[in-house]
């Protein structure tokens, strides 16, 4: 317990300095990472997602840059086919695995078996002890700040129609029981029972016709404040609902930053209150750096986060357009 | 072997210039048959020279273990089609299989985590899988509603029925079974695998070599004569949707084991089965479905992924190409059956 506190404030305050100095490092270490001769697998459990397809994008990208092979496995959200292409990887003996996403209940025995095998594995956004290391944003501060800005915006009071769908994905429930800590502080803001459920795939549609369904059995204005997910493929349904229902005192907050939604929080007439947006595409980099330091014998700490930025009504002229050009840059839409 | 001479005494009564005129477009088919075969085999071929790693014992092994789940379901799919004959539009079919095995597994994962043994969990998914194979029964049988869209509507029943019981979440499961099909070994073989083998074995013996076997293929080709002859018609074909809600529980449990979980989305497996077990039947002389097929069409679909992965070919190639083979095979299939339509 101690240690993991130590090694977290040891991580933050790492993570500081890295921010910092982030450009000076990342020129000096692009020249030294090689990944010449090696070959380097990647399963994901799915690219339907802008998160997941940048960050999938980002580790073939890099790992082609440093001159590795990349074997490149989408398991089309299906966890048979994800199990059976870890599996058969394992077989193919790669240098290392890097591995994103998917249902730790189903995974964490698969990835033991990467361990047992004698590769290296690294993961994007998904916290496991098999991992050498997981390179994610700070889910505990985009819970935090999601959370602080919604109730803001809520003026301390009112009911949040919350999806928990996800909780068994890592970063949801971070992001989740961050949301519930900060309530504790505000016990004026109420998550309306029983909770939401979002859904893959038909996420919008889904989302849509929920919220359209609570707000026709809470027909006042303003029984209902916000409208919260741990992601944000489910705010863009629930943004359209509250618009199309006339209700545009209810608020929707989210987290990735899809370009979509970064819109939507952009336009001031919009009911999309904020967005955390995350850089999954560097998120992705960032891990094959992190695999190509420990093939090459440095050390690596057991997780990295990249900065993200919570981009609201106020900010989002500003911080949102890079975060856009970044999208645009990459191809993916 | 045995059914197809029966199905050919049934020809005999034909005309003999419609026989004459079929024969010519029964040797296209063969000629076509063979093609298919031969276009499996190539790209065998291939992966064997050109993926590393393609042949050896570890690889093939963990390709027969990652196809258990969808050859016993191939297995329900393949009885419920020979059963109910395999014309694809008014045949049998069982689109509810991949559905019941989620609800079943659901159901498996989901007692085991409340405290009850493996005992009573593996009974009460075996009973939830065949229960929703009678409901099929009961709407293709009793009330004699087409099996494409019985089985459509069972789909949807078995889909909700899990969501309701899951809440679309993944619902966690370990108990000594699971434990054994994990990581239990015989002979160098693992339990998943060994579980395919033993499970293929019965199903071969049962429909290929006995009596009762005989008679499902008599009742699926030629229901008419299958009743002349004494057989009670719809018991056998409500005998297959049970049986293929049995092989879903089966399948069920050794997903569970699998993922360490029952996990939603277990309706994708669908159009897998389908393709395995129609796929099957280009093995077989007259274009009708046989386990053995069926087995051969699962590892087929299993080298394929396989195959793909060590050459490191995109996976999004594997549905392009699994979806090919299968309008391959309906339409090979569609023109044998031509050449008895016209008789």
């Amino acid at each position: 317990m101690i240690r993991s506190m130590k090694g977290l404030v040891k991580a933050l305050a790492l993570g500081l300095a890295a921010a910092c100095s982030l450009a000076a490092i990342s020129s000096a270490n692009a020249e030294e990472l090689s990944l010449k001769g090696k070959r380097i697998g990647v399963s994901a459990i799915g690219t339907d997602h802008y998160w997941d397809l940048m960050a999938f994008k980002g580790i073939q990208d890099r790992v082609k840059e440093l001159g590795g092979e990349v074997i490149a496995l989408d398991a089309g959200r299906k966890d048979q086919q994800q199990i059976a292409q870890l599996q058969t990887l394992i077989a193919q003996k790669p240098d290392a695995i890097i591995e994103q996403l998917g249902n730790l209940e189903v995974l964490n025995p698969w990835l033991q078996k990467i361990r047992d095998a004698g590769i290296p594995l690294f993961t994007v956004d998904t916290a496991t002890p098999h991992a050498i290391n997981n390179t994610t944003s700070n889910n505990y501060n985009i819970g935090a700040e999601i959370a602080l800005q919604m109730v803001a915006d809520m003026g301390g009071k009112g009911n949040v129609l919350v999806f928990n769908g996800f909780y068994s994905v890592p970063v949801c429930k971070i992001r989740y029981d961050q949301l519930k800590y900060v309530l504790t502080s505000f016990p004026d803001v109420k998550i309306v029972e029983p909770e939401l459920r979002d859904v893959i795939p038909n996420t919008v549609q889904s989302a849509y016709s929920n919220v359209t369904d609570m707000l026709t059995k809470s027909p006042e204005k303003g029984s209902i404040g916000a409208v919260w997910a741990c992601w944000d493929v489910p705010q863009i349904g629930a943004t359209q609902a509250v618009e199309a229902a006339g209700r545009t005192e209810v608020k929707t907050y989210g987290i990735d930053g899809s370009p979509e939604v970064i819109k939507m929080v952009m336009d001031p007439k919009s009911s999309a209150g904020a967005v955390a947006a995350q850089q999954p595409y560097e998120i992705g980099k960032t891990s094959v750096d992190n695999a190509a330091k420990y093939l090459a014998g440095q050390k690596v700490p057991p997780f990295t986060f990249v900065p993200s930025v919570l981009i609201n009504k106020e900010n989002a002229a500003e911080k949102g357009k890079p975060f856009l050009d970044a999208a645009e840059k990459a191809g993916v839409k | 072997m045995s059914a197809s001479v029966l199905h050919t005494e049934v020809g005999v009564s034909d005309e003999k210039q419609a026989v004459a005129k079929s024969a010519g477009r029964r040797f296209g088919a063969l000629v076509v048959r063979l093609g298919a075969i031969a276009a499996f085999a190539a790209i065998m071929a291939y992966f064997v020279i050109f993926a590393p790693g393609f042949t050896s014992t570890f690889n093939l092994i963990n390709v027969v273990e990652q196809s258990a789940i969808l050859g016993v379901l191939a297995y329900g799919m393949t009885a419920v089609i020979i059963g109910g004959g395999s014309d694809v539009t008014e045949g049998g079919i069982d689109l509810s299989i991949a559905a019941n095995m989620g609800l079943c597994a659901a159901v498996y994962a989901t007692l085991l985590s409340m405290g009850y043994g493996d005992f009573l969990s593996v009974l009460a998914a075996i009973a939830v899988g065949m229960a929703v194979g009678a409901l099929n029964a009961l709407a293709v049988v009793g009330f004699g509603i087409l099996p494409l869209l019985a089985t459509l509507a069972v789909l949807n029943v078995a889909a909700g029925m899990e969501l309701t019981l899951t809440q679309n979440t993944v619902v966690g499961a370990s108990s000594p079974l699971l434990g054994v099909l994990v990581s239990g070994s015989f002979l160098g073989i693992s339990a998943l695998a060994w579980a395919l083998i033993v499970f293929s074995a019965i199903m071969i013996v049962v429909v290929h070599g006995t009596s009762f076997g005989l008679r499902l293929y008599a009742v699926g080709g030629h229901p008419e004569a299958a009743r002349a002859a004494g057989i009670s018609v719809p018991f056998y074909v409500s005998f297959t949707y049970v049986l293929s809600g049995f092989c879903a529980a089966v399948a069920s449990i050794l997903t569970v084991s699998r993922l360490s979980a029952s996990t939603p989305g277990s309706g994708e497996l669908l159009l897998s089965v389908l393709a395995a077990a129609l796929l099957g039947t280009v093995f077989s002389r007259r274009f009708v479905p046989t386990m053995g097929g069926t087995l051969l069409s699962v590892l087929f679909i299993g080298l394929l992924a396989n195959g793909f992965q060590l050459l490191n070919v995109s996976s999004y190639w594997v549905n392009g190409v699994q979806g090919a083979l299968i309008l391959l095979v309906v339409a090979i299939t569609s023109f044998a059956r031509g050449s008895e339509g016209s008789r």
